[in-house]
């Protein structure tokens, strides 16, 4: 093995020890980590400049066809992914600003009259369909906060709900590209559409969540089978209440709907993710230039200055052969075989992303699935799916495996209800192996 | 007492900071929290006690959790929040009080009629003090010392800036071993009236 391999292999070591320990601010962790290869590995020891001007791909960012049309194929930096983030997050801001969350969780639990077992299969459902469109933490930062505040008016266990939510917010997020970051990644890097993923990962993600929804119901429907007479329905409080500004609420929503109409038809219209990001940033940021300063502080920049870092030491890995080594050897190990294949990715996926975050192992692992079918693009869309639904159910093995997680069950001990690591995999680890498993033999059924 | 006083204590284990600040609000008729608020915090939020003991003054255990956007999921930060949110409702009561441990010098930074206390003392008094007081031998107190100071100083430097038994981060640190108990709690009686005197 080459010294700059071997460099490239400890960069990215030290880079992933340094962001589960939390020990520095991840974003900063993965920047020096780039840095780093940038300088020592690609500079100096590999003296190869074009290596780093792949890796800080900024030519792409000149390119037409980054806009509208044939995304190109980079290595790199994957500034499609980053731009899209970015603008997505300013659209939820602005949502959020104008009450829209906190307005639609009302509007639902009033719907079904404040009942807890529709109310909990609602809110998982909810959870499930806004992670489609949004990014899972915003979802149940809300979520979990509306059900904290339910559960004292109607005396139930919020805990219950919370832990099903989240839940329903990773596997609602498998179910297209911009449910979860891994999604993005993957079909950035990967070429894949909205729509390419509905109709593969979708697909899965809504059988398995009836079957889901189901699991939950056996498991809690004690907590939730005692009906609130007691309750005064009047002391509710109402959706109109939740909405700061009907101008800006009915102004974010269309550009929300605005959005989610790009994202299924941009195979058709050409416009990239990256248009799309940026396209309704800039909505959101005339719609709301007079609190466009306050939208744009709660941006979370961090997370986007940790994928930046992540995707140098990721095309580290690739530009000194390690990923292609990785894929030949679990080719190997497969004897070439798909079904084989689809078993290791899955579930290396699923408890690998249990317990470190999900969004390195995805990023990690796209060139490994580009090794692993060079030559077969049935092979790459197979176990690109594979990736998403291992990476995502994964996730939500374990308190820390995904951000929802982490943000849902902070949100309960806040509130005074603390998930210990027991209370937590007592339910998601069953409900992870269920959905892995199912989805292993769907894919085996469509695919192989 | 009409102004409010909040004094925060922290202390090295062994060096008699509990018994000081349990003695020096008796004198200046305040009130007393120390591991107790774990009852009143299981009590409000029906918490199990056991769990929040489990973690109290602890920092949280690497790998088994995470932050995300601010939202730490670690059962020691999430015990601290609600020791923290307890500590900050007593101080805007306008309740005066003494409070031993708990970071409360980071928790209640900057608010007016707060005095900060570093109790200290020296090895051979204060692991007499833990022998007789748990019946241990010299080697297991010495142990028991620096595994609870160990935890105490990581507790408090994760959480703030400051760093944990330096001078820098108190009103006043105290060697509690050369003069006994009655002697320091004195002393620090004088500087809390004076102090209160002069704001």
């Amino acid at each position: 093995m080459s010294l700059a391999a071997i460099s490239s292999i400890i960069v990215f070591l030290v880079m992933f020890i340094l962001v589960i320990s939390e020990k520095f601010e991840k974003h900063l962790v993965t920047l020096s980590c780039g840095g780093i290869m940038l300088i020592v590995v690609f500079g100096a020891i590999m003296r190869d400049g074009d290596a780093i001007a792949d890796t800080l791909n900024f030519y792409s960012l000149v390119n037409p066809n980054f806009w509208i049309g044939e995304a190109p194929d980079t290595s790199g930096i994957d500034w499609a992914t980053i731009i899209f983030l970015g603008g997505m997050m300013v659209m939820v801001e602005g949502l959020s600003k104008a009450g829209f969350f906190n307005w639609l969780c009302m509007t639902l639990a009033k719907m079904v009259s404040y009942k807890k077992m529709p109310l909990f299969i609602t809110f998982m459902i909810v959870s499930a369909i806004l992670s489609m469109f949004i990014d899972s933490i915003t979802v149940i930062l809300f979520l979990a906060a509306v059900t904290v505040e339910l559960s004292k008016l109607l005396n139930f266990n919020p805990v219950p709900m919370i832990l099903s939510e989240i839940f329903c917010a990773n596997l609602g997020g498998s179910a297209t590209m911009c449910g979860d970051p891994p999604n993005i990644i993957i079909g950035s890097k990967l070429h894949y559409s909205f729509i390419d993923f509905v109709l593969n990962t979708g697909v899965i993600a809504g059988i398995c969540l009836v079957v889901i929804v189901i699991y939950f119901y056996l498991v809690y429907r004690k907590e939730f089978s005692t009906s609130n007479e007691e309750i005064d329905y009047s002391s509710m409080p109402s959706p109109k209440d939740a909405i700061t500004s009907k101008f800006y609420f009915f102004g974010n929503t269309i550009i929300f709907v605005c959005a989610i109409v790009m994202l299924i038809t941009h195979a058709n219209t050409h416009l990239s993710v990256a248009f799309i990001g940026a396209s309704v940033a800039l909505a959101t940021s005339i719609f709301n230039i007079k609190h466009i300063k306050e939208i744009l502080s709660k941006v979370d920049y961090k997370i986007l200055l940790f994928f930046l870092g992540l995707f140098i030491v990721v095309g580290g890995l690739e530009k000194t052969g390690i990923l292609e080594a990785i894929a030949g050897f679990i080719s190997r190990v497969s004897g070439g075989n798909a079904k084989v294949m689809i078993a290791i990715v899955i579930w290396i996926s699923a408890i690998a992303s249990a317990f470190v975050d999900n969004i390195p192992f995805a990023a990690t692992m796209v060139p490994i699935i580009k090794g692993l079918s060079v030559g077969n693009p049935a092979l790459q869309a197979t176990l690109a799916w594979t990736l998403s639904i291992g990476t995502d159910i994964g996730g939500a093995a374990t308190p820390i495996g995904a951000s929802a997680n982490v943000v849902g069950t902070a949100v309960a001990g806040r509130a005074g209800h603390p998930i210990s690591w027991g209370k937590y995999c007592k339910t998601a680890v069953p409900a992870a192996i269920i959905v892995v498993g199912m989805s292993m033999l769907l894919i085996y059924l469509r695919y192989c | 007492m009409e102004k409010q006083i909040i004094v925060t204590i922290g202390r090295e284990f062994g060096s008699a900071g509990h018994e000081i600040g349990e003695e020096l609000a008796k004198r200046l008729g305040i009130k007393f929290y120390d591991r107790a608020i774990v009852e009143d915090i299981a009590k409000h939020t029906g918490i199990d006690e056991g769990l929040i003991e489990k973690h109290d003054e602890k920092s949280r255990v690497p790998f088994l959790s995470r932050t995300v956007r601010g939202y730490s999921n670690s059962m020691e930060d999430v015990i601290f929040e609600l020791e923290a949110r307890f500590i900050r409702e007593k101080a805007d009561q306008g309740e005066s009080f003494v409070l031993i441990g708990r970071n409360g010098d980071g928790i209640l930074k900057g608010r007016p009629g707060l005095i900060t206390v570093f109790v200290r003392g020296d090895i051979e008094e204060k692991t007499a003090r833990v022998m007789e007081k748990y019946n241990l031998s010299k080697a297991d107190a010495l142990e028991k010392m620096k595994r609870h100071d160990k935890t105490r100083k990581e507790y408090h430097n994760s959480k703030y800036e400051t760093k944990w038994g330096d001078s820098r981060t108190y009103d006043l640190c105290i060697n509690s071993s050369p003069i006994g108990v009655e002697i320091t709690t004195d002393i620090l009686e004088k500087y809390i009236l004076s102090r209160v005197e002069k704001d």
